[in-house]
């Protein structure tokens, strides 16, 4: 019996630990190699330079501030999803008028739902070309059409969205929040649906008022879900490349105005594929791993609860 | 007119749909629970702005790709002079979004059960068995989610290469599993161990081998679950960019192009830099959504169930 | 199963080599994994298979055989890609040669894994936002030396040797190292363009000195239209606007001073400053194109294309490449950048020069068959087939049959290039020898355009780019006299 166990257990191990190791852990450990070389990228002749390319990144003040800037959008791309999402959910949950029970979803919440989620099926390939020609930097872009319309911008001067070092990465940061509110939303909404309803009449009954009722019933029932979504938004943050690299400005995977709207993931193409230092970006992805990887534990341990029963 | 109470829950979405239209414009008047009220058309007043600032640019480009050039170049609030589908037939030819829709699509029917299969398999061995190096492994699936993909990408290549396996279904097939392995397995082992371990035990008193109790009495049960990272994987896979545009492309003039849809969409944007054709890009985009809002709109209610049974424990 | 038409060969050696290097990395620890790591890196293939070469003669100077094989993989930019497919027709009909084809934007996607894999295509054509940068390939010991196609009797008068037919100065941009190692073919010129019809109707005269341009400028302000529109999203365009103001301000030694890393380029370089000072007038009397700076390529081009700024800095392919949005009475003009007082250049002075460059990779497979491809496309035949398809110059002197008529745009850059002649027709060299030093640079000017900075906030921060250029040890192959 324990035998058969045990084989069992190799079977059904063998085909996905192959797959993931030959095309996932082995690539990742080679790339480690790499970033010990002076490798250029078109050539495969290179030499052994040992930590030469992490000693170089530290004095490279383009890759310091793209780091930031991942930090920046990993603060704020969750926090501000979340929000949304959470406050959508609980409007289409418990926004709608009260009937006898007192606690209902508006009306037509499904049709909020359907629309909220439908960014969430475009491809990154599509919100590119949809924001380009949204914030495209005269009149001919939907915002600054709106807004030369409105009288709240000279069409002389119309707002450069990408070319602002101060707008670009909220620039950036919409597309995900616009992209991704639905998606949690729904999530949300799903988790909302499982708190029985009698502690919420139970909370009315108390007297408690519906924010109340959000901050002192919902959310906390909520939290499992919220460190989800905090996950999936996290490495969402890190990432960025397609949309950094197609909206901002700048010769070879954009990343400016003066490298305001960098992310690592542009750096690191920059240096591997345009300026043929691809020994230097493997290191680059390296330290960027070793970071995601501290961030991961950081929020997971610090948003590690007790988890409420119910 | 006192609403009922109604759960809001997704198993009734379907018919909800048409009949609440109306509804949606506005609070009707007349009802005395003066919290209620306001809150309700509060909400309203924030889901309807939400729900207009993602179908508004939605449309704008649609409507864009009727334009001319010159149009498009100026203001954005101009209205197109002539209603030409000619430019979706470009699109269309151009950006070969017909050939380029059906190898996303050959792709992902294969890899998208597979990686489930695979995944819940993994999953399933390290949530229910004891075995030395367990949690290592776990551990070792969960940590590849982290992962940036374009760090592994030129090893990956070479990979390929030696494999005969680039440009070719098969090979991505492949490389797309072995991606979305990670987080297949960190759901799905957190759904394994949340279902009730009686039904096992007795299906094993009853003499039933360990592959069959998780093919014909876990994997039943385990439904709700693979549904949601059904969607997960699809959505994801669907999207996937960087992957194809390395493995995918031809090596050499005479081999057929194998692109995936959001490879075809990159290129479309490309071509705009030397010979400038906004409205064929605008519509191509517009041709790429269509398909994906058909098979959300029918399977919304499915995507939406699943999402809610993944995030039930 | 999709196998790539080049099969490894050379199998033990290049394992070897690998092993070597991996373990150099400490990469093999369990020797079960040596089958994954012969997947690994791919430099085995040793790519220059025996081809049957066929006899060397005066008129085959490569020693091409019939019925062999070609690989061309060309850039689809402005110029498309229908010149090279009437060329393989004509090379397959001569050879009996199997030519196989690629028209692509995404030059580096595409060819830069098959560089690695040592299985790279014969002939590229190496060009375009995509472009794989060619210090890099040369760094890399990927590029043929091209000598011996420039050494090539031609083929319209073999008694002539190939590099003897070209424009003076035209294959000096493909040098790396003080070797020819790519055939920058297409002969453009860069500069200010107007529309002809727009002047007409304003009656505008073509400025020929910078206060006569910021004083079109500004009627263009007056008359509700930007004065200057430039691409901002890719500041790889202004850059031709100051750099050229600045090799006309200060000559030619100010251009080599950039070319050459000279610590006084930008800071302490009088032509510099005040050229740079020049362009910011135009920013800071507000004389752009209303968010231009902001503007793709495309959309900054279109926009000029509708009358919506008076000019725009390009190169000659830009008639091409607007072809379908210039209006039929534009008039595309083309004007050489205007004088500061003093300048040490004349007006007619042009950035001119060869681009487009294609290349022959070492590891090609078909050495002989690429090299003959490149010497007939020095013919006045494919030349002139170039002119028609591509609607452009190319380096062949003379090399465009007059019966060829050329439209407006690409007329008035013919008459400029006769105008400004060998003597007056300077090309600028670091963008191609050092990339990093070209991008920083690019994104001061960015920064300029925008505002943010200041005159001598961006000269310092070209000279720091320059400085930093002239640090790494690679730079000193590179100089120009």
């Amino acid at each position: 019996m324990r035998k058969g166990q045990y084989r069992f257990v190799a079977g059904f191990l063998l085909a996905p630990l192959a797959l993931y190791l030959i095309f996932v852990i082995w690539p990742y450990i080679q790339t480690f190699g790499y970033s010990l070389t002076d490798w250029s990228g078109e050539s495969p002749n290179f030499k052994f330079v040992g930590l030469d390319n992490y000693t170089a990144l530290f004095h490279d003040d383009v890759f310091k501030q793209a780091i930031w800037h991942n930090v920046l959008l990993l603060v704020f791309i969750p926090v501000l999803t979340i929000l949304i999402s959470l406050f959508f959910a609980f409007m289409v949950n418990v926004g709608g008028r009260g009937g006898a029970g007192g606690v209902s979803g508006v009306k037509g919440s499904n049709i909020y739902k359907i629309i909220y989620f439908f960014p969430q099926v475009l491809s990154l390939a599509i919100l590119a070309v949809l924001f380009q020609a949204l914030y495209r930097s005269d009149e001919g872009g939907l915002l600054n059409g709106i807004l030369i319309k409105l009288g709240l911008v000279d069409a002389n001067s119309p707002i450069e969205w990408m070319n602002n070092p101060k707008l670009v990465l909220w620039c950036l940061m919409v597309v995900i929040i616009w992209h991704g509110v639905g998606f949690y939303l729904v999530l949300f909404s799903a988790a909302m649906q499982s708190i029985p309803r009698e502690i919420y009449e139970a909370a009315l009954l108390d007297g408690a008022g519906r924010s109340q009722t959000f901050f002192r019933v919902t959310l906390p029932l909520l939290w499992e879900s919220v460190q989800t979504a905090w996950v999936y938004l996290g490495i969402v943050a890190m990432d960025m490349f397609v949309l950094a690299s197609t909206l901002t400005p700048g010769t070879g995977f954009g990343g400016g105005p003066d490298h305001h709207g960098e992310v690592i993931a542009t750096v690191l193409m920059r240096n591997f594929l345009y300026f043929g230092k691809s020994g230097y970006a493997c290191a680059m992805g390296i330290v960027m791993l070793v970071l995601t990887m501290i961030i991961s534990v950081i929020t997971l341990r610090a948003t590690r609860r007790e988890r409420i029963e119910f | 007119m006192s609403t009922p109470i109604k759960d809001p829950s997704v198993t009734e979405g379907g018919s909800v749909v048409p009949g609440q239209r109306g509804t949606k414009k506005s609070a009707r008047p007349g009802d005395s629970r003066s919290e209620g009220m306001t809150l309700n058309v509060f909400s309203h007043g924030f889901l309807i702005l939400w729900a207009v600032l993602i179908v508004l640019p939605l449309l704008w480009l649609i409507l864009s790709s009727f334009k001319t050039d010159a149009q498009i170049g100026g203001s954005a609030l101009s209205w197109p002079t002539s209603w030409d589908f000619d430019v979706f037939s470009r699109a269309w030819s151009k950006g070969h979004i017909g050939d380029y829709f059906l190898n996303t699509a050959i792709v992902l029917v294969f890899s998208v059960p597979l990686t489930m299969l695979f995944g819940s398999m993994a999953a399933y061995v390290l949530a229910r068995y004891q075995f030395p190096g367990n949690r290592l492994i776990y551990y070792f699936f969960v940590s590849g989610a982290m992962f940036p993909v374009f760090l592994a990408l030129i090893p990956l290549f070479f990979m390929m290469k030696r494999l005969e396996l680039l440009n070719t279904y098969q090979g991505l097939i492949g490389v797309y599993i072995a991606y979305s392995l990670p987080f297949t397995v960190f759901f799905m082992h957190s759904f394994f161990r949340t279902l009730p371990t009686a039904i096992h035990e007795a299906a094993v008193i009853d003499g039933a081998s360990h592959t069959r109790v998780f093919f014909q009495v876990m994997m039943p049960m385990a439904k709700p679950g693979l549904l949601s990272i059904g969607i997960f994987n699809v959505l994801g896979q669907w999207n996937q960019y960087i992957l194809p545009s390395v493995l995918m492309q031809p090596q050499s003039s005479g081999e057929p192009e194998r692109y995936m849809l959001t490879q075809g969409l990159i290129q479309l944007q490309q071509q705009q830099g030397y010979a400038t054709d906004l409205p064929v890009l605008f519509a191509g985009v517009a041709i790429a959504m269509l398909p994906m809002l058909v098979v959300y709109l029918s399977f919304q209610r499915q995507i939406q169930s699943g999402l809610t049974a993944g995030t039930l424990k | 199963m999709g196998s790539t038409s080049t099969r490894n060969n050379g199998e033990g050696l290049g394992r070897r080599d690998l092993i070597k290097r991996s373990a150099a990395l400490g990469l093999i620890t369990v020797p079960t994994m040596s089958f994954l790591s012969a997947c690994a890196s791919g430099s085995d293939d040793s790519g220059s298979k025996d081809t049957s070469k066929g006899k060397v003669t005066k008129d085959n100077p490569f020693g091409v055989a019939k019925n062999g094989k070609l690989e061309v993989v060309v850039f689809k930019g402005g110029y498309g890609d229908d010149y090279a497919k009437a060329w393989e027709a004509l090379f397959a009909k001569k050879w009996g040669t199997k030519t196989s084809h690629l028209g692509t934007q995404e030059i580096t996607g595409k060819l830069q894994p098959r560089f690695n894999g040592g299985n790279p295509p014969d002939v590229i054509d190496d060009s375009g936002a995509q472009q794989i940068k060619l210090d890099v390939l040369f760094k890399g010991g990927q590029l043929l030396d091209l000598q011996a196609v420039l050494d090539a009797p031609s083929v319209d008068d073999p008694s002539k040797k190939v590099s003897e037919t070209l424009i003076a100065g035209s294959t000096d941009p493909g040098l790396q190292g003080g070797k020819v190692v790519s055939l920058n073919y297409v002969y453009t010129v860069w500069g200010l363009w107007y529309s002809g019809k727009l002047f007409k109707e304003k009656g505008w005269a073509e400025p020929k000195t910078w206060d006569d341009f910021l004083d079109i400028c500004k009627k263009a302000k007056a008359a509700g239209i930007g004065g200057l529109a430039h691409q901002g999203k890719f500041p790889y365009y202004i850059n031709l606007l100051i750099m050229d103001l600045i090799a006309k301000t200060g000559g030619l030694d100010a251009m080599k001073a950039i070319d050459n890393l000279d610590p006084k380029a930008f800071v302490g370089s009088d032509a510099a400053k005040k050229s740079i000072e020049a362009v910011y007038e135009i920013v800071d009397q507000g004389l752009l194109m209303p968010g231009t700076n902001g503007l793709t390529h495309t959309e900054s081009q279109t926009r000029w294309n509708q009358y919506k700024a008076a000019f725009i800095p390009s190169g000659s392919w830009l008639e091409n490449e607007q072809l379908k949005q210039t209006p039929a009475d534009f008039d595309m003009k083309f004007l050489p950048v205007p004088l500061l007082p003093g300048s040490k250049l004349p007006f007619e002075a042009i950035r001119a020069g060869s681009g487009e460059p294609f290349i022959i990779p070492t590891k090609a497979s078909n050495k002989a068959e690429a090299q003959e491809f490149m010497r007939l496309m020095l013919s006045k035949e494919w030349s002139t087939s170039f002119a028609k398809e591509a609607n452009s110059l190319t380096i062949l002197k003379d090399g465009v049959d007059p019966s060829v008529k050329l439209r407006p745009g690409t007329q008035s850059t013919v008459e400029a290039v006769k105008a400004a002649g060998d003597a007056n027709s300077f090309n600028f060299l670091y963008p191609n020898w050092y990339s990093e030093m070209d991008v920083a640079i690019q994104n001061a000017s960015n920064e300029l355009m925008s505002k943010r900075i200041q005159p001598a906030e961006w000269l310092k921060r070209a000279q720091a780019a320059v400085d930093k250029a002239a640090k790494d040890p690679a730079s000193k192959k590179n100089h120009r006299a």
